[in-house]
């Protein structure tokens, strides 16, 4: 077994151990959180047999650590219950909002990447110059505006002074595509529909840029900061020294290394995105699992937030698990360290 | 080079996108807070009820223009003591084109009182049998007297029996899960539209039933979309851009006076069957001296309240109040004769409480996810501080609330509470709140134990004669006053901001308002410029 699959196959043991940290735990705080999750489900009016009758479908009568056994033992059956808040399968819920979070995610995070490395890149190639403060400033501004601030911004300048993007919604209604993998950009680009593709990118576009501001901001200080060390390294000035294009110096000797640091950042920010998207998935009622997963929390719709949550954790942990595994394959050293550690 | 040549021309055509495509039907959108509850017998809040109205039939229908109930897939029916016999309509059929029959009312009902929720709770223990006599012809008959019983009917609404039962989830028994599963994905009612996609995160879309059995107003709506969740500025930015008809009732006052600016928007307006209540815990010193709770009565500022809910000069979120009982329903007084603050009568009748106002702290709870009401319990810190009362204002989430009023020793001295009758009838709206029999729940946190009210509210429902009903009912409008265990504020408005392509004589003409919330939005009664 290579190095590399070693720590793979050890993250993900670990991972598991941490799901089942996190299912304990959610499924302690859920219970604890004041109210009676079947009186909030049935409303205020249902009746006691009703409620009663309940609370023993949920198995809130038994002790917990009754309750948490079968808990565990339907998951293992691909069952994490009804949602009280919508009526369905928990796992119908989340497959229909998972992808829209997710879309929406991967399409910021892609903003992140295209646009904080080159902004950061720029403003250390014109160090301590006027796009150099310029593009500080920006980066400061979208790292200290909180998303929604964005998302309301955003709206307001381009959808309500200048009608140039939608408001609300993924598509237009009569352009939604056939669900394949409920990713609206692949379902449509897979279906050949390219009005319909636009108009799924016309709709992500702000949501996705208020959700991928903070992360922008942060990703362009980080490389600036970083690609500016580097070049202070005595290999960057040994390639200045033999006259390389300014080009090949920066892509080649100082942003390669400069991206690791970044790279672990864009990784947690990536994952932290998926909880992080409820305020811009209210703003832009974009029906998805953050905003699924507020509601429910308020609702004490205990199947749906220990699902919700478990699904949310699991994604940062892959998310981790790739950072890291990226990063090893970028940077030889950590490589070669994990093989001297074995 | 290529690459970016490619990635300019989409972003260009991205952004040249900018219009929404024309309409080519009459839509009408509009939004609910989420989520949207498809199943009829779940129905609970508002947006349940607005699709519930308009899937499903009722065997009555509230009336236009003033209180009672009008025949709807009823045709007629006749009482015989505890017995009513319903004859339904013969050219009504349900959305799958099965005809509506008596069998479908016992169905509909039985599947109500076996899953005891929504408005369950005004048929179970009151109906002692329901049976299908032949295909028209329906027998209820109840365990005693209830003479709201016809208005309560307009609660229950009539599923497709066949459809259920063909589709029919896991369950124990016979009836497996009585097709909740479906009926919360699906519809299966005769109304005059029919579901075409339903998701109670994100949105409802309805189409109009061609076969439907009553007339629809001219220019329609084709196709109506119910849009769950949006926020505040989503909604303004929607109707300013033209894509959004109608809003929900729950924007802030200062986002409707805003959209109220724009020639393009009206505002429509639906009078509550209920109110804004301050109820006063009765068994908590100072409180549980009537007249320490007199005082606070007459101290109140009520034109202040109604000033921090005004839209404009003519268009409030609610109207004076005259007393326990809405102006309009039965039993209610005069509009003619508001409450006002009356700080003399407030310090003669503080003169006369066993309790000094400064020996006493009262805690002046408002409802977490209702800002207005931290509006409300400032206003009332201030009027009552004014009377020498130390006033302690407390944020509790609502789940917290319901926990709390379950034990009178809990429960805050001020609860604000709004509420509404859930049936033309105000027996829905009284009872709930101060029949001795149930205290403690989130509609009576004022723990009142009066015989006179308890005989009063028990009388109502077993005197079926209306002008004697009228009467009891303006005697327990009197009795609940005297007790000061309420102050009531205002009577709830709902207000709605518009397009001016939307005409909606139920929401706007005062002689075509039905006697029951939520029923406003009868859609087959609006219309929409093309």
């Amino acid at each position: 077994m290579t190095p590399l699959a070693r720590k793979l196959a050890r993250r993900l043991a670990l991972s598991l151990v941490v799901l089942a940290g996190v299912s304990v735990l959610m499924f302690l705080i859920a219970r604890i959180i004041p109210g009676d999750p079947a009186r909030i489900a049935l409303g205020p009016n249902a009746t006691a047999e009703a409620v009663e009758s309940l609370r023993d479908r949920l198995h809130l009568n038994e002790p917990l650590a009754v309750q948490y056994a079968i808990f565990v033992r339907d998951v293992f059956q691909g069952d994490l219950g009804v949602s009280l808040y919508t009526n369905r399968p928990v796992t119908t819920d989340i497959a229909e909002f998972l992808p829209a979070t997710l879309e929406l995610v991967f399409v910021a995070g892609a903003l992140m990447i295209l646009l904080g490395i080159p902004l950061g890149t720029l403003a250390a190639r014109y160090q301590n110059r006027w796009p150099d403060h310029l593009l500080r400033l920006v980066s400061l501004l979208g790292v200290s505006t909180p998303a929604f601030v964005w998302a309301v911004v955003l709206m307001l300048f381009l959808s309500y002074f200048v009608p140039w993007f939608p408001v609300d919604g993924r598509i237009d209604e009569a352009l939604r595509p056939e669900a394949v993998t409920g990713f609206l950009l692949i379902d449509t680009a897979l279906a050949g529909d390219g009005r319909g593709f636009l108009s799924a990118l016309h709709h992500i576009i702000l949501p996705a840029l208020a959700l991928a501001a903070s992360g922008i901001g942060q990703t362009a200080r980080l490389t600036r900061a970083n690609v500016v060390e580097a070049y202070r390294q005595p290999y960057v000035e040994m390639a200045q020294a033999y006259g390389f294009a300014e080009r090949r110096i920066a892509n080649r000797y100082a942003l390669r290394p400069a991206l690791i640091p970044a790279l672990t950042i864009l990784g947690l920010d990536f994952a932290a995105m998926l909880g992080n998207a409820f305020l811009v998935e209210s703003v832009f009622s974009w029906p998805g699992l953050s905003r699924y997963g507020v509601q429910v929390i308020l609702r004490k719709d205990l199947n749906a937030i220990v699902g919700t949550v478990l699904v949310i954790s699991a994604f940062f942990l892959i998310i981790n698990i790739i950072v890291d595994l990226l990063v090893s394959v970028i940077n030889p050293r950590i490589r070669l360290a994990e093989g001297e550690r074995r | 080079m290529m690459l970016r040549k490619t990635a300019f021309a989409l972003a260009a055509a991205t952004v040249a996108m900018t219009a929404q495509p024309a309409l080519a039907e009459r839509v009408l959108r509009l939004d609910e807070v989420a989520v949207g509850e498809l199943d009829p017998a779940k129905a609970t809040d508002f947006a349940d009820s607005m699709l519930m109205f308009n899937v499903y039939d009722t065997l009555v229908l509230a009336n236009q223009g003033g209180p009672g109930i009008q025949p709807h897939l009823a045709e007629s029916w006749t009482i015989d003591g505890n017995s009513y016999t319903f004859t339904l309509r013969d050219d009504v059929t349900f959305h799958s084109g099965n005809p509506v029959a008596a069998a479908d009312v016992v169905f509909s009902f039985d599947r109500m009182v076996a899953l005891g929720q929504g408005f369950s709770y005004l048929f179970s223990q009151r109906v002692a049998s329901v049976e299908a006599v032949d295909d028209r012809t329906v027998v209820f008959t109840l365990t005693d007297t209830y003479a709201p019983f016809l208005a309560s009917l307009t609660r229950l609404p009539i599923v497709d029996a066949a459809l259920v039962r063909d589709n029919l989830g896991e369950g124990d028994g016979e009836m497996g899960d009585w097709g909740q599963a479906f009926l919360s994905a699906n519809g299966a009612g005769s109304g005059a539209y029919r579901v075409d996609r339903h998701n109670p995160q994100e949105e409802t879309v309805m189409s109009a039933f061609d076969g439907y059995f009553l007339p629809f107003a001219e220019n329609h709506p084709e196709t109506v979309r119910v849009r769950y969740g949006l926020e505040a500025p989503t909604v303004r930015t929607l109707m300013a851009r033209g894509e959004h008809d109608i809003a929900s009732q729950w924007l802030p006052p200062e986002v409707v006076q805003a959209l109220d600016a724009s020639d393009d928007v009206q505002l429509f307006s639906e009078s509550g069957t209920g109110g804004f209540y301050i109820k006063l815990n009765t068994t908590r010193p100072p409180l549980d001296d009537v007249h320490c709770r007199r005082a606070l009565v007459h101290a109140l500022d009520y034109q202040a309240m109604l000033s921090l809910i005004a839209i404009n000069d003519e268009v409030s979120q609610g109207s004076p109040s005259t007393g326990a009982i809405p102006v309009g329903m039965m039993g209610a007084n005069d509009a003619g004769s508001p409450l006002m603050r009356d700080m003399d009568a407030a310090r003669e009748a503080l003169d006369q409480c066993a309790h000094a106002a400064g020996d006493h702290t009262l805690e002046v709870s408002w409802i977490a996810e209702v800002p207005l009401e931290e509006r409300f319990a400032l206003l009332m810190q201030a009027n009552f501080s004014e009377l020498g009362f130390n006033a302690e204002i407390q944020r509790i989430p609502w789940a917290l609330f319901t926990e709390q009023v379950s034990r009178p020793e809990t429960t805050p001295h001020i609860s604000q509470l709004f509420i509404n009758a859930v049936t033309p009838d105000p027996d829905t709206l009284l009872y709930n709140m101060y029949h001795s029999s149930v205290a403690g729940t989130w509609q009576s946190p004022e723990y009142l134990n009066d015989a006179e009210v308890d005989a009063l509210l028990e009388a109502g429902r077993t005197e079926t004669d209306p002008a004697a009903r009228a009467e009891i009912y303006a005697q327990l409008n009197d009795r609940l006053m005297a007790l000061a265990a309420t102050i009531y504020g205002y009577d709830r408005k709902s207000v709605y901001a518009a397009s001016t392509r939307v005409t909606a004589p139920a929401l706007s003409d005062p002689a075509e308002a039905f006697s029951l919330d939520g029923m406003g939005f009868t859609f087959r009664l609006m219309s929409i410029a093309e």
